[in-house]
């Protein structure tokens, strides 16, 4: 967990989101595996961040996200019919 | 306390007397105050108990309020003074993880909206019966600590939670809450008597039932407020509390469920205490184990020769990357077979899954299947190779630490009984494979 405070704002909406070296790498992709039901929609749309395990539920990547991976994560947090992933603030565990 | 002998200590509990298993100990000579003497421990004897189940059968000995109040003296109010001393004597929780309280404490401060705090008193860990024991032989010292810790935290409610079928150690304290009502003690309790399933005894499962959901463990998103605001902590911790606010040095004790041969036996030993002594000291005739199982069916295995150098301290543990839990210690002779014990509890530790995240659902059945395959010597090298995969796969994965205690439990088979693992994959099964004794409550399917 890293300690120091995020001094960038977010970007606008509607600016390029993958700027490398401006925000600090914070969020976290989480799964609520209660919501989860395997359905896969989030390893389609981040393969590089979710991977299914043999029974097709999906691990998400441990650690803050970059930002480029970021919008990916976003990505998959949309497309999730269940709605059972969100992008975790470092300070939520 | 502090200033006893060390040998006297490190038998200490029980009185430092042989325990009084199995017969009906003179209940009068251990319950005489001990005006002006400092509390000797949590428990005022040990319990011999059935071998699974709730520990109802036993008659409880029982330490009303006027005993209690002789033996440890009122309450005394409640000031910002206890998180300082349960910060410095740095308690932790004794329900299996061992968070500190401090921690739990701070952290229940920083929140927002009406608190409630729990003494949870659901011991769902099959082999456990030291918190039902407790509750029923110093339910007052319990509830001073449930109460002191919902006084200084600002709580709005305070409860105890139970499983629906410990029937005497509900009567028990509602036993206790009616003598404090008539004698007119401050302090509202509610006894809460939740479903008997495993997982009613989580702490995310108490706190979503408390706030009206089903009694099953639940995630903490961002914006959920299923589970109110709730701290939940095991009864021992609380009774630890207890003594703590009335400026007690800490109870240098730690209270185990033992099984062995005679029996199940609740003890209360001192933290130094080696582990072969607890064992020599419940059965002074048994041979000397081949593995010692630490903290229960979601604990660790450990070999005998490793179990000889251990004591039950925490910290010790802590050390050998192990843990007392929730205080079970059981140990294996010589002539059962390590695998089909550990196959037979990680069947029944899949049937109490709250089969609500995947996981876990498929994960811990999958396990348990080549757990069994591999005590009955028809795993293949592949399998063993998928079954370590699995663990993996599993460990970390659910809404609470179910999985992670199974896949520890079973984890530490393969490293403990390596050469077991070893003989059976090469399709030789020994002959206990087929004699699984640790006792089970039924699988339900």
């Amino acid at each position: 967990m890293r300690g120091g405070a995020v001094r960038t704002a977010p970007p606008p909406a509607g600016a390029p989101v993958s700027r490398p070296a401006a925000a600090p790498p914070t969020e976290r992709l989480r799964v609520d595996p209660i919501a989860c039901r395997g359905i896969g929609v989030c390893a389609l749309t981040a393969p590089d961040l979710v991977e299914l395990d043999r029974w097709g539920f999906p691990a998400p990547v441990d650690g803050p996200l970059t930002s480029a991976e970021r919008e990916q994560a976003a990505r998959a947090v949309r497309a999730c019919p269940r709605q059972a992933l969100w992008l975790a603030p470092p300070a939520h565990r | 306390m502090s200033a006893q002998p060390a040998a006297m200590a490190s038998l200490m509990g029980v009185s430092t007397r042989p325990l009084p298993l199995g017969r009906p100990a003179a209940a009068t000579e251990e319950l005489s105050p001990q005006v002006g003497e400092e509390p000797r421990g949590l428990l005022l004897r040990g319990a011999l108990v059935p071998r699974s189940g709730p520990a109802d059968a036993s008659r409880p000995v029982h330490d009303d309020l006027a005993m209690h109040l002789r033996r440890v003296g009122p309450l005394p109010r409640v000031t910002a003074e206890l998180l300082v001393r349960v910060e410095e004597t740095g308690l932790t929780g004794h329900g299996g993880a061992h968070v500190p309280v401090a921690v739990k404490w701070r952290s229940a401060r920083r929140g927002t909206g009406p608190l409630t705090v729990v003494a949870n008193g659901a011991e769902s860990e099959p082999l456990s019966a030291k918190d039902a024991t407790l509750l029923r032989q110093r339910p007052h010292l319990v509830l001073d600590g449930l109460l002191a810790t919902a006084s200084l935290l600002g709580a709005v409610r305070a409860v105890v939670w139970l499983h629906g079928d410990d029937h005497r150690t509900a009567a028990a304290i509602e036993t206790a809450i009616g003598e404090r009502w008539s004698a007119g003690l401050p302090g509202r309790v509610d006894v809460v008597v939740g479903p008997s399933h495993y997982l009613a005894g989580e702490s995310s499962a108490i706190a979503q039932a408390l706030h009206g959901g089903p009694a099953l463990p639940t995630v903490r998103r961002p914006g959920s407020t299923t589970t109110g605001r709730t701290l939940v902590h095991n009864v021992e911790t609380l009774a630890r509390v207890a003594l703590l606010a009335r400026g007690h040095d800490p109870v240098p004790t730690v209270l185990l469920t033992v099984l062995t041969d005679v029996g199940r036996q609740v003890l209360e030993v001192g933290t130094r205490t080696p582990l072969v002594d607890v064992l020599g000291l419940v059965d002074p005739h048994a041979t000397a184990p081949q593995a010692v199982l630490l903290g229960g069916y979601g604990g660790t295995w450990v070999s005998g020769h490793t179990a000889a150098r251990l004591t039950v301290d925490e910290a010790d543990l802590r050390r050998e990357g192990l843990s007392i839990g929730a205080g079970v210690v059981v140990p294996l002779g010589p002539e059962a077979c390590g695998l089909s014990e550990t196959a037979a509890v990680a069947h029944y530790l899949a049937s109490m899954s709250a089969r609500q995240c995947g996981p876990c659902l498929f994960g811990l059945p999958a396990i348990a299947e080549t757990v069994t395959a591999l005590a009955d010597g028809r795993a293949s090298r592949r399998d063993l190779a998928r079954l370590r995969q699995d663990l993996a796969a599993v460990t970390g994965r659910g809404a609470c630490h179910h999985p992670d205690g199974a896949t520890r439990l079973v984890a530490s088979a393969l490293e403990v009984f390596a050469a077991d693992v070893d003989g059976h994959g090469r399709r030789r099964p020994c002959a206990a494979a087929r004699f699984a004794r640790l006792p089970l409550p039924p699988v339900l399917r």
